[in-house]
C-alpha cells in the first residue's frame, strides 16, 4: 500500500529548498533564491512554512551591516525528506 | 530551468524526483573551491627550492633568505581566505574540516621551522668546533634531513584532502610527497631540492590549476543556466 506523500514537501518550491539544503550544512537566503529562481516574497512564505513544520532552522543576523538570513535543515527535516524519497520511490517502483 | 512561480504547481512523482536530483546537483556545483591558494603555495615552494638549488649549484647567495617568501605569501593567503569566506553563500559539512586541517598544517609548518632552526643553532657551533679540531667536515649532515621532515608534513593534508574530496590529483600529489620523503633521506641536498620542487608542483600547483579550471567552468555554466 502506498503511503501518502508529505504535503509539506510535496510542493515545488518547498521541495526545491529542502533538496538544496539536504546536501549542505547551511545556505544563505540569496543562494536559495538564486538556485530556485523564485521571488523573494514567495520564497519567504515557503521557508516560513518549512520552519513552522520544524523542517528547517532560520537564522537571522547582520553581516557587514546588512541583514543576512541563513537556512539550515533540522534532524526532523532530514527524516521527513528521507521518508518522502522512500515513498516517492515506492510510487515510481510500484511496490 | 525551473522557475518557481507564486502559484504552487502540483508535482507528479517523476517530476518530484527530477527536481530533487536537479537541486542536489545545483548545490554540489556551487561548492567548487577555487584553486588560487594551492597554485600560489605550489609556486612559492617550487620557486624557493629552485632558487636555493641555483645558489648551491652556482655558488652565489642572494642578499636575503629566499624562504622568507613563504612568510610574505601568508599575506595574500589571509586576503584569499577572508574574500572566499565573504563570498561563500553556502557552507558544506566538509568546509570546517578542511579549514581546520589546513590551519593545523600551517601551525605544524611554523613549529617545524622553529624546531629545525633551534636544532641548527646547536648543531652549527658543534660542527664548526669539530672542523677546527679535526680539519674535516662534521660527518653528520643535519641539513640533509630537513627536506624529508617537511615533505612528510606536506603529504598529510594533501593526501587527506585528495581522499575526502575524491580529488585524485591531490591524492597522488600527497603520495608523491611521502615517496619523495623516503628518497630524500638517501639523496644529496641538490636532489632533495629538486624533489621538493617537483612534489610541490604535483601536490599543489597542478591540482590547483585543475581546481581553478573546474571552478571557473562551473561558475560559467551556472551563469549561463540562470540567463
Amino acid at each position: 500500500m502506498f503511503k501518502e506523500l508529505d504535503p509539506i514537501l510535496h510542493s515545488q518550491l518547498r521541495l526545491a529548498v529542502m533538496s538544496l539544503l539536504i546536501g549542505v550544512k547551511e545556505a544563505e537566503f540569496t543562494f536559495i533564491k538564486e538556485k530556485t529562481n523564485s521571488t523573494a516574497g514567495n520564497l519567504s512564505v515557503q521557508i516560513q512554512k518549512l520552519k513552522d513544520a520544524g523542517y528547517i532552522d532560520v537564522i537571522k543576523q547582520f553581516k557587514d551591516n546588512y541583514p543576512q538570513t541563513t537556512c539550515k535543515i533540522t534532524k526532523l527535516g532530514i527524516k521527513a525528506f528521507e521518508e518522502y524519497v522512500v515513498n516517492l520511490q515506492s510510487y515510481l517502483g510500484g511496490t | 530551468m525551473i522557475i518557481m512561480n507564486e502559484q504552487e504547481k502540483i508535482l507528479t512523482e517523476k517530476e518530484s524526483l527530477d527536481l530533487i536530483t536537479q537541486m542536489i546537483n545545483k548545490a554540489k556545483d556551487a561548492c567548487h573551491d577555487t584553486g588560487i591558494a594551492a597554485i600560489m603555495w605550489g609556486a612559492v615552494i617550487a620557486i624557493c627550492s629552485l632558487v636555493r638549488l641555483s645558489e648551491l649549484h652556482f655558488g652565489y647567495r642572494l642578499p636575503f633568505d629566499i624562504y622568507l617568501l613563504t612568510i610574505v605569501a601568508v599575506i595574500p593567503q589571509i586576503y584569499f581566505t577572508i574574500k572566499e569566506k565573504k563570498q561563500r553563500k553556502v557552507k558544506t559539512y566538509d568546509d570546517g574540516f578542511m579549514d581546520s586541517l589546513w590551519m593545523g598544517f600551517g601551525i605544524c609548518i611554523f613549529l617545524m621551522i622553529y624546531t629545525t632552526s633551534a636544532m641548527y643553532s646547536q648543531w652549527d657551533p658543534a660542527a664548526d668546533e669539530y672542523r677546527k679540531l679535526t680539519g674535516n667536515a662534521y660527518p653528520f649532515r643535519l641539513y640533509e634531513f630537513t627536506s624529508p621532515l617537511f615533505l612528510m608534513l606536506y603529504g598529510l593534508p594533501t593526501f587527506v584532502t585528495g581522499v575526502s574530496m575524491k580529488f585524485k590529483p591531490m591524492l597522488w600529489g600527497g603520495l608523491l610527497c611521502w615517496v619523495s620523503c623516503l628518497v630524500t633521506i638517501y639523496t644529496p641536498i641538490k636532489i632533495d631540492l629538486i624533489l621538493v620542487a617537483l612534489s610541490s608542483i604535483f601536490a599543489w600547483l597542478v591540482p590547483g590549476i585543475i581546481m581553478e579550471k573546474d571552478y571557473r567552468k562551473a561558475k560559467s555554466e551556472l551563469a549561463q543556466a540562470n540567463v
